[in-house]
C-alpha cells in the first residue's frame, strides 16, 4: 500500500519538475500572439518573411542534422578507443578535455587555428566546432550505457563462430541503442543551442542562435521570434508523440534491456 | 554462390545509389541552406555585410540590388569590441566581410590592426550633401573621432543619436539631471548600462558638471579620475542604488515596461518601444547634456577583393547614405540618419504612409536637437581603455549590501 | 561454414595485421579530431597566456604578469564564485535528477520513460537565450510569480529577492542543466541486471540497503557523467549570470569576454589556462578518489 502512495508521490514530484522546466515555454508562446490587445497570428506569417532568420534557420537545421549524425559515430569509435587501447584513462581525459575550456576561448582559438590553416569559415568551420563541442557529451553517455552492457554476451556470439565486427554490430549495438540515440539527440540539441563558439567562426553565415544573440542584445526581439520558438516546441512535441506510435508495431530485441521486464 | 554474388551486387549496388542520392540531396540542401538559390545566382554577386542589428531594412535590400545587380547578405553579430576584432582577426573576417556596420569610435583599433580601409568620400555621391556630416562630424571637432583617424575617414556613419536615460513619469515626476539616476528616493528601482563607455561616461559627465568630483574631461579620463566615478558607483551600489545593471535591448525594455525600475540610463530607442507597448515612459533631456554617438559602416581591408565587389561595397555606403534607406532605418530603430530622410519619407505616401512619415520627421528633429544641446561625445576606446575595464570589473565584483 | 571461415580467416598472420591497422586507424579518428581541432587550439592558448601585449596585439614572450593580473585582482573572486556557483547547482541538480531517473529507469514501462524523458528535452528546443529571459519575466516585481504569491495572500510585498540575485542565477542555471543530468542517470540505472536487485530482496535484505549497496553503487557511471555535466555546463555559463545575475554578476565565461573586449589577451588566456587546469584537478582527483575501473568496469576488464 505504501509503495503504491510512494509510486504515486514520485509521479507528483516528476510532474511537478517538468512543469517547472516547462514555466519558461509560456511566454514565448503568449508573446508570439502579438503585443497588441488581441491575439493573432500574424507574426507566424511574418516570420517566413524575414529572409535573415529563413537562411539562419536552413543553416540550424543543417547544422544540427549533421552534428547529431557525426557527433555519435564518432563518439562511438571513442568509446570504442577507451575500450581497447591500453591507456584507457589517457584517452577518456582526452577526449573529456573540450568540456573543461571556456567556449570563448575555445572560440578563439578555434577561430586562430583556422586562420593559420588558412581555411575560410564556412559550415564547415562550424561544424567542427559544434562536432568538438557535443563530443565529449555523446562519449560520456555511450560510455554510460556500454557500462551497462555484459559482455558475456559478446563472449556467446564469439562462442557461436562470430568476428569481432559481427559480434559488435548484431549483439552489442541494439543493445546500446538507446545510448547512441541519447548521444544523437544530444548531439543535436548541443548545436542547436551553441552560440558563443559559433559566432567566432561563423564567417558570413548566421545560425538561429548567434542572429537571436545578436537582435536580442542591440535591437530587441519581435514577436516573430518567439513565434519561430513556438513553432519549434509544437513540431518536438508532435515527434515525441507521434515517432513511439509510429515504431510502435516494431518489437525487435531493441526493447529489452537487459533482465528487466519491458 | 550464384545467389550469393548477385545479393552482392544489388547490394552494392544499392549502396551507391543511396550514396549518389545522399550527396546529391546533400549538396543540394547545403547550397540551398547557404542561400545560394536561383534568384541570387542571378544577381552579379553579395555584398557581405556584417551589422549588429539596427542596419538591418528589415530585410528589403530591393532597391540597392535593383540599382546596382548586387544583393546584399547581411550577417549578425554583437557590438562588443572583442566580437567585432576578434571576428576580423581571427576569424577570417578580413576574407569574408566586405562592410562592417557598428557603434563608430574603433577606427584606432582597427586601423592599427590592418582590418579595416580608408574611404574615398569622392566615391559617394551622396557624402556631399549630408549636412550631418559637415555638421556634427567635421574634422577637428570631437564628432570626427567616430569615423576617422588622424585625418583621413575611415567609416559612414549610418546613424547618429544622443543618450541621456528614461524614466517613468507617472512615478518619478519630470526629471532633468543625471542626478535621478543616483536619487537615494528612487534606491533600487534604478538600472544602468553594462558599458563604462555609456554608464561611466554619463556618470563621470554628472560628476564633473555638478562639480562633485574634479574631472578634466569625461570623455577621455586619467586614471585616478576613473577611480574616483568608480568609487562612486560602488559607493550608491553598496547603499542599494541599483536594481540591476542591464545587457541587452530585450532586457531594457523589459525592465521599463514591467515598472521593475522606474529611471534607467539607456538608449532612446528602447523608450520608443516602451511607449509602443503602451507604458508612458520619457526620454530625459538632461542639463548636463547627452552622450553623442554615431555608427560607422568601415570597408573591411582585403587586398584580395576584386574591384567589381569593391566598386559594388561603395555602392552600399552610397545607398546606405541614401534617403529611402534612412528613412527606413529611423522609423525601424528610433536613430537619426542622414538629412534626405524625413523628405523622402514625407514624398513617396506609396512607401511611407503618412503616419510614418510624421514619425520620421519627429524623430529626426528630436536628435537634431540634442546635438544642438551637446553635452559629451562617447569615447568607445579612451587612452587608458585598460584602467576602464579593469575599474569597471572592481564595480561589478563589489558587494552589493 | 561461412562463419566459421571468417574466423579462421582472422587467425591467419597477415589477416590479424591488416584488421589491426584498420582497427586502430578507425578508433584513432575521434582522437586525431579532438587532438587537430581542441588541442592545438588549447595549446595556443596556453602559450600566449604568457606572452606580453604590444600594442593591441601580443609579442611572443614569458611573462606571468597576466596571471598575477588575474590573482591580484578582483577577477579572482569571479573564479570561487564560478566553483561555489558550479558546486550548488550540480549538488542541487543531482539530487533532483537522481529520484526522477530512478523512477523512470526501474518502476516505469521502458516506452514511457522514453517518452517523458523525451518531454524533458522539450525545452532546449526553445532558444536558451530566450528561456533564461522568460525566467526574468517570471520572476519580477510585477510578473507572474510575485503575482500569484499576493493573490493568495501568501505575501504582502513583491519578493525583491527572487530576481537580480543568487536565488535567480541558481533558478536559472538548475533550469537549464539538471534536464542534462537525467539522461545519464537513467540509462546508467536502466542498465542495472534486475536479477542482482531481486537477489538482494531474496537474501532478506530491506530496500534502503539494496539501494545504497547494490543500485548506487551501479549507478556511479551515470553519476559521474551527471556531475561532469552540471559542472562544466554551468561553470562556463556566459548568458545566465547577465540576464539574471543583475549587479554584475559574474562568471568565469563573462569575465573572460570582458577581457577580451580590451584585446587583452594575455589575461583572457591566462584565465581560460586557469579554469582549464582547475577543472582536470577536479577530474583527476574524481579518479584518484573513485578508481575509474568502476566507471569502466567491465568495459575494461573485458578487453582480455
Amino acid at each position: 500500500m505504501s509503495s503504491r502512495t510512494t509510486y504515486a508521490l514520485a509521479w507528483v514530484y516528476i510532474t511537478g519538475i517538468l512543469a517547472f522546466l516547462w514555466l519558461p515555454l509560456v511566454p514565448p508562446l503568449l508573446f508570439s500572439l502579438g503585443s497588441g490587445p488581441s491575439p493573432t497570428w500574424h507574426w507566424y506569417a511574418v516570420l517566413w518573411q524575414n529572409p535573415v532568420l529563413v537562411r539562419a534557420i536552413r543553416t540550424s537545421a543543417l547544422l544540427g542534422a549533421l552534428t547529431g549524425i557525426t557527433a555519435p559515430c564518432l563518439a562511438l569509435l571513442g568509446a570504442m578507443a577507451v575500450r581497447e587501447l591500453r591507456a584507457s584513462r589517457a584517452v577518456l581525459m582526452l577526449m573529456l578535455t573540450p568540456l573543461f575550456i571556456p567556449g570563448i576561448s575555445m572560440g578563439l582559438g578555434s577561430a586562430f587555428l583556422f586562420h593559420l590553416l588558412g581555411v575560410d569559415p564556412s559550415v564547415w568551420t562550424i561544424l567542427a566546432v559544434h562536432i568538438l563541442w557535443s563530443l565529449p557529451f555523446a562519449l560520456l553517455i555511450i560510455l554510460t550505457a556500454m557500462a551497462t552492457f555484459d559482455p558475456v554476451y559478446l563472449e556467446a556470439a564469439y562462442v557461436c563462430g562470430a568476428n569481432r565486427i559481427r559480434a559488435f554490430l548484431d549483439v552489442e549495438l541494439p543493445l546500446i541503442r538507446p545510448g547512441i540515440a541519447g548521444a544523437a539527440t544530444f548531439s543535436l540539441i548541443l548545436s542547436l543551442n551553441e552560440t558563443v563558439r559559433t559566432g567566432l567562426v561563423q564567417g558570413p553565415l548566421n545560425t538561429v542562435q548567434t542572429y537571436i544573440w545578436s537582435t536580442f542584445l542591440q535591437v530587441g526581439l519581435s514577436p516573430d521570434h518567439y513565434a519561430l520558438m513556438s513553432l519549434l516546441i509544437v513540431l518536438t512535441l508532435i515527434l515525441i508523440f507521434a515517432f513511439p506510435a509510429l515504431a510502435g508495431a516494431r518489437r525487435g530485441r531493441s526493447e529489452v534491456s537487459p533482465a528487466t521486464d519491458a | 554462390m550464384m545467389n550469393e554474388w548477385s545479393g552482392h551486387f544489388r547490394r552494392r549496388d544499392l549502396i551507391r545509389m543511396v550514396a549518389a542520392g545522399a550527396a546529391g540531396a546533400g549538396v543540394a540542401s547545403a547550397s540551398r541552406s547557404l542561400g545560394f538559390g536561383l534568384a541570387e545566382a542571378a544577381m552579379k554577386g553579395t555584398v557581405n555585410f556584417a551589422d549588429i542589428g539596427v542596419g538591418d531594412p528589415g530585410g528589403d535590400w530591393s532597391k540597392f540590388t535593383q540599382a546596382t545587380g548586387w544583393g546584399v547578405n547581411l550577417v549578425a553579430f554583437g557590438n562588443a569590441p572583442s566580437q567585432i576584432l576578434n571576428v576580423l582577426v581571427s576569424g577570417g573576417g578580413t576574407q569574408v566581410y566586405d562592410i562592417a556596420n557598428i557603434v563608430g569610435g574603433m577606427q584606432k583599433p582597427l586601423v592599427e590592426n590592418n582590418l579595416i580601409e580608408a574611404i574615398d568620400t569622392s566615391r559617394l555621391p551622396n557624402w556631399r550633401g549630408d549636412t550631418y556630416i559637415h555638421d556634427f562630424l567635421a574634422p577637428g571637432t570631437p564628432g570626427f573621432e567616430f569615423i576617422g583617424y588622424k585625418e583621413k575617414v575611415y567609416g559612414v556613419p549610418t546613424v547618429l543619436q544622443g543618450d541621456s536615460f528614461g524614466y517613468l513619469p507617472d512615478v518619478t515626476g519630470h526629471l532633468d539631471s543625471y542626478e535621478a539616476l543616483f536619487n537615494p528616493k528612487w534606491k533600487g528601482y534604478v538600472a544602468l548600462e553594462d558599458n563604462f563607455t555609456t554608464a561611466g561616461q554619463k556618470t563621470a559627465l554628472y560628476l564633473a558638471k555638478n562639480n562633485l568630483a574634479s574631472i578634466k574631461n569625461p570623455a577621455d579620463m586619467t586614471p585616478s579620475e576613473i577611480k574616483t566615478v568608480v568609487d562612486f558607483l560602488i559607493e550608491k551600489k553598496k547603499e542599494g542604488q541599483f536594481r540591476v545593471i542591464w545587457t541587452s535591448f530585450e532586457q531594457a525594455v523589459d525592465l521599463l515596461v514591467r515598472r521593475e525600475v522606474y529611471v534607467m540610463d539607456c538608449w532612446e530607442p528602447m523608450v520608443f518601444v516602451a511607449r509602443k507597448k503602451g507604458v508612458n515612459a520619457e526620454y530625459a533631456r538632461p542639463r548636463e547634456g547627452y552622450l553623442l554617438w554615431a555608427m560607422a559602416a568601415y570597408i573591411v581591408k582585403n587586398p584580395k577583393r576584386p574591384p567589381e565587389r569593391e566598386a559594388a561595397a561603395y555602392g552600399l555606403l552610397d545607398f546606405i547614405l541614401g534617403p529611402w534607406y534612412g528613412a527606413k532605418i529611423t522609423l525601424l530603430r528610433g536613430y537619426m540618419t542622414n538629412p534626405g530622410a524625413a523628405a523622402y519619407a514625407k514624398s513617396h505616401p506609396s512607401e511611407f504612409n503618412a503616419q510614418d512619415a510624421a514619425e520620421v520627421t519627429r524623430i529626426t528633429d528630436n536628435v537634431r536637437s540634442k546635438f544642438q544641446l551637446g553635452g559629451t561625445w562617447q569615447d568607445r576606446w579612451p587612452t587608458h581603455v585598460n584602467d576602464y575595464e579593469a575599474e569597471w570589473a572592481r564595480f561589478k565584483a563589489a558587494p552589493s549590501k | 561454414m561461412g562463419a566459421v571461415q571468417s574466423s579462421s580467416e582472422q587467425v591467419s598472420g597477415r589477416g590479424v595485421a591488416v584488421s589491426n591497422a584498420i582497427r586502430y586507424g578507425a578508433l584513432a579518428i575521434p582522437l586525431l579530431f579532438v587532438v587537430v581541432f581542441f588541442v592545438t587550439p588549447l595549446a595556443l592558448t596556453i602559450a600566449v597566456s604568457f606572452w606580453e601585449r604590444a600594442g593591441f596585439w601580443i609579442r611572443p614572450a614569458f611573462t606571468v604578469q597576466a596571471y598575477a593580473e588575474f590573482f591580484a585582482g578582483p577577477r579572482f573572486f569571479v573564479l570561487k564564485r564560478s566553483l561555489i556557483v558550479a558546486g550548488l547547482v550540480t549538488a542541487l541538480g543531482l539530487a533532483l535528477a537522481y529520484p526522477i531517473a530512478y523512477v523512470l529507469a526501474l518502476h516505469t514501462r521502458a516506452r514511457v520513460s522514453r517518452v517523458v524523458l523525451l518531454l524533458f528535452t522539450v525545452p532546449f528546443v526553445v532558444n536558451y537565450i530566450i528561456r533564461t529571459f522568460s525566467w526574468e519575466y517570471l520572476l519580477g516585481r510585477t510578473g507572474p510569480v510575485n503575482q500569484a504569491l499576493l493573490g493568495a495572500g501568501v505575501i504582502h510585498h513583491p519578493l525583491d529577492w527572487l530576481l537580480f540575485t543568487d536565488v535567480s542565477v541558481m533558478i536559472g542555471l538548475v533550469a537549464s542543466y539538471m534536464p542534462f543530468m537525467i539522461y545519464p542517470l537513467w540509462v546508467s540505472l536502466a542498465g542495472i541486471d534486475r536479477r542482482l536487485i531481486e537477489a538482494s530482496w531474496m537474501l532478506g535484505a530491506a530496500p534502503a540497503w539494496t539501494f545504497l549497496r547494490i543500485t548506487l553503487p551501479l549507478s556511479m557511471p551515470g553519476v559521474f557523467a551527471a556531475i561532469i555535466f552540471g559542472f562544466v555546463g554551468s561553470f562556463g555559463e556566459s548568458a545566465v549570470p547577465i540576464i539574471l545575475g543583475g549587479l554584475g554578476y559574474q562568471l568565469m565565461g563573462n569575465t573572460i569576454t570582458s577581457a577580451l573586449d580590451v584585446l587583452n589577451y594575455p589575461l583572457a588566456a591566462a584565465m581560460s589556462s586557469v579554469v582549464v587546469v582547475v577543472m582536470l584537478a577536479f577530474l583527476a582527483c574524481w579518479y584518484l578518489v573513485f578508481d575509474v575501473r568502476s566507471f569502466l568496469g567491465k568495459i575494461v576488464r573485458w578487453s582480455a
